[in-house]
C-alpha cells in the first residue's frame, strides 16, 4: 500500500465531519476525517483521546459500537498508523479509527507509542500483540507486550518498509545452500 | 589394540571393525567368504532385503503431520474415494515412533522447522520423506517471505518430491508409488551411506528460527573478538 501525497483522494481539510465524526465533537473530542476506506467512515483521532473516544463509541446508546474487529498496523511512508476497525451488533454501522503517528516524531531507535485496549477490551490484547510483533507499534499499559507470531528472539519488525532480513542458510538463493 | 589400530579406529568407512580387520589373503580368497561383519551384514542383506523391502513398500506408515492447505488432499486421499489403504499406507500415526514416513503436506515456517526436525528424528529407521506441494519443494508462493524455510529440503532429507498447489489426491499416490518403487530398490545400508546418513540436513534454534550452524559461527567469532580484547588489555 503506497503512500503518495500528491495522489491521495482528497484534501482531509475539503471533507466535512461525518455522523462519528460530529458524535465526537459535540463529547469534545477532536477528530479529523480521513477518505473513506471501502465506503466505511475513517476518522484519525490523536493517540490522547484514543481511549476516551473509543469508550464513548461503545457505551454511548447513539452509536453502540460494541465489537472491536481487529486491530491493525501499517507502515505508510512517513508515518506509522494503528488502525481500530468497529462495529455494531445493533445497526451494522462500521468506523475505522487511526491514529497516526508521523515517523519524523519517532526518536531514533525507538518504537510508536498508542495506548492499549486490551485492559477494556479482550479482544485487542492479542491483535495488539501481532500488531506489535510484524509492524512494531508499542502499545502502552498492555498487560503482556510480546511476540506472537514470530519466535520471540526475532530481530525487528518484518512487515516494515525498511526491514531487511538476514540471507542464511534457510532464504538463501544462492545454490550451495541447497542440499 | 595397538596405538596405529587406535588411531585408525572407526575413521575408514565401513565402521570399526572393518578398519581393523585384515584383507584376505589371495590363497584364502576362494574358501573364505566372510571377512568382516559388515559384509556378513551386506550378505543377510541381500538376502533378507527383497522380502524385508517388499514388506515395508507395502506397509509405508505416514506420520499424521499437516501444516496447512495440503493436508486437505492428505485427508482426502485416505477417505473412500482415492482409498490410499488400497497401497498399505490407511494407517496415518499419530505419533513418529510408530510411523515411516512423513509427508511434509504444508508450509514449513521458521517456527516449525525445529520442531520438523524433531519429529523427523524420532522416526525410527529406515525412514523417508514425501516433500508434498509448492511451499516445501522450493517454497511456492512464499518465495522470498521472511518467515518460511524455503524447502524443505534444507532442513531435512528428501525421498520424493511432489510439486503442485495443493497437489491432487492422485499426486499422493503417485508419489507413494514412487516412494514404493524407491524402497524395493534400496537398502539400508545404501541409505546409510548417502551424505548426511538418515539425519536432519541442517539444525534450526527453536528461539530464533535461525540455522545453528550461523548461531554457532556468530557464537565462535563473538567469544574469539572476546579473546583478543582480553589478550590485548593484559599485554597493555
Amino acid at each position: 500500500m503506497s503512500h503518495d501525497p500528491a495522489s491521495a483522494p482528497a484534501a482531509p481539510e475539503s471533507l466535512e465531519p461525518g455522523r462519528f465524526g460530529t458524535f465526537l465533537a459535540d463529547k469534545g473530542i477532536a477528530s479529523k476525517r480521513l477518505s473513506d476506506s471501502c465506503g466505511v467512515e475513517t476518522i484519525e483521532v490523536s493517540a490522547d483521546d484514543l481511549k476516551r473516544a473509543l469508550a464513548e463509541l461503545r457505551t454511548n446508546e447513539e452509536t453502540r459500537l460494541g465489537l472491536l474487529l481487529t486491530i491493525s498496523g501499517v507502515d505508510m511512508a512517513d508515518s506509522i498508523d494503528s488502525v481500530y476497525h468497529l462495529r455494531s451488533y445493533y445497526s451494522n454501522d462500521e468506523l475505522v479509527v487511526k491514529v497516526v503517528t508521523p515517523k519524523a516524531s519517532i526518536p531514533e531507535g525507538r518504537l510508536p507509542l498508542v495506548p492499549s485496549l486490551a485492559n477494556e477490551w479482550p479482544a485487542a490484547d492479542w491483535h495488539e500483540r501481532e500488531t506489535y510483533d510484524l509492524v512494531g507499534i508499542r502499545y502502552i499499559g498492555h498487560p503482556y507486550l510480546r511476540r506472537i507470531l514470530n519466535p520471540w528472539d526475532w530481530e525487528g519488525h518484518p512487515l516494515r518498509r525498511d526491514y531487511r532480513q538476514p540471507v542464511d542458510a534457510l532464504n538463501d538463493k544462492n545454490p550451495h545452500s541447497f542440499r | 589394540m595397538t596405538e596405529h589400530d587406535a588411531t585408525n579406529f572407526g575413521t575408514a568407512g565401513g565402521g570399526p571393525i572393518a578398519s581393523i580387520s585384515q584383507p584376505v589373503p589371495d590363497e584364502l580368497k576362494d574358501t573364505v567368504t566372510l571377512t568382516t561383519v559388515d559384509q556378513a551384514v551386506e550378505l543377510l542383506g541381500k538376502l533378507i532385503d527383497p522380502v524385508a523391502n517388499w514388506a515395508r513398500s507395502n506397509s509405508v506408515w505416514p506420520l499424521t503431520f499437516g501444516t496447512s492447505c495440503c493436508a486437505i488432499e492428505m485427508m482426502c486421499v485416505g477417505m473412500s474415494a482415492f482409498d490410499i489403504s488400497r497401497f498399505g499406507s490407511e494407517v496415518f500415526r499419530g505419533t513418529p515412533r510408530q510411523a515411516d514416513l512423513i509427508i511434509t503436506a504444508g508450509t514449513i515456517t521458521r517456527k516449525m522447522a525445529p520442531a520438523l526436525i524433531t519429529l523427523y528424528e524420532q522416526l525410527p529407521e529406515p525412514k523417508f520423506v514425501i516433500a508434498m506441494g509448492a511451499c516445501t519443494v522450493t517454497g511456492g508462493m512464499f518465495n522470498d517471505s521472511y518467515s518460511v524455510v524455503q524447502g524443505a529440503d534444507r532442513i531435512i532429507p528428501v525421498d520424493v518430491y511432489l510439486p503442485g498447489c495443493p497437489p491432487r489426491p492422485d499426486g499422493i499416490l503417485d508419489a507413494l508409488l514412487k516412494l514404493q518403487q524407491k524402497i524395493r530398490t534400496n537398502s539400508l545400508a545404501e541409505r546409510r551411506r548417502r551424505p548426511g546418513g538418515m539425519r536432519p540436513v541442517r539444525y534450526v534454534d527453536y528461539d530464533t528460527g535461525r540455522p545453528m550452524e550461523d548461531l554457532v559461527r556468530e557464537a565462535k567469532l563473538e567469544t574469539e573478538l572476546a579473546l583478543e580484547l582480553s589478550d590485548s588489555a593484559e599485554k597493555s
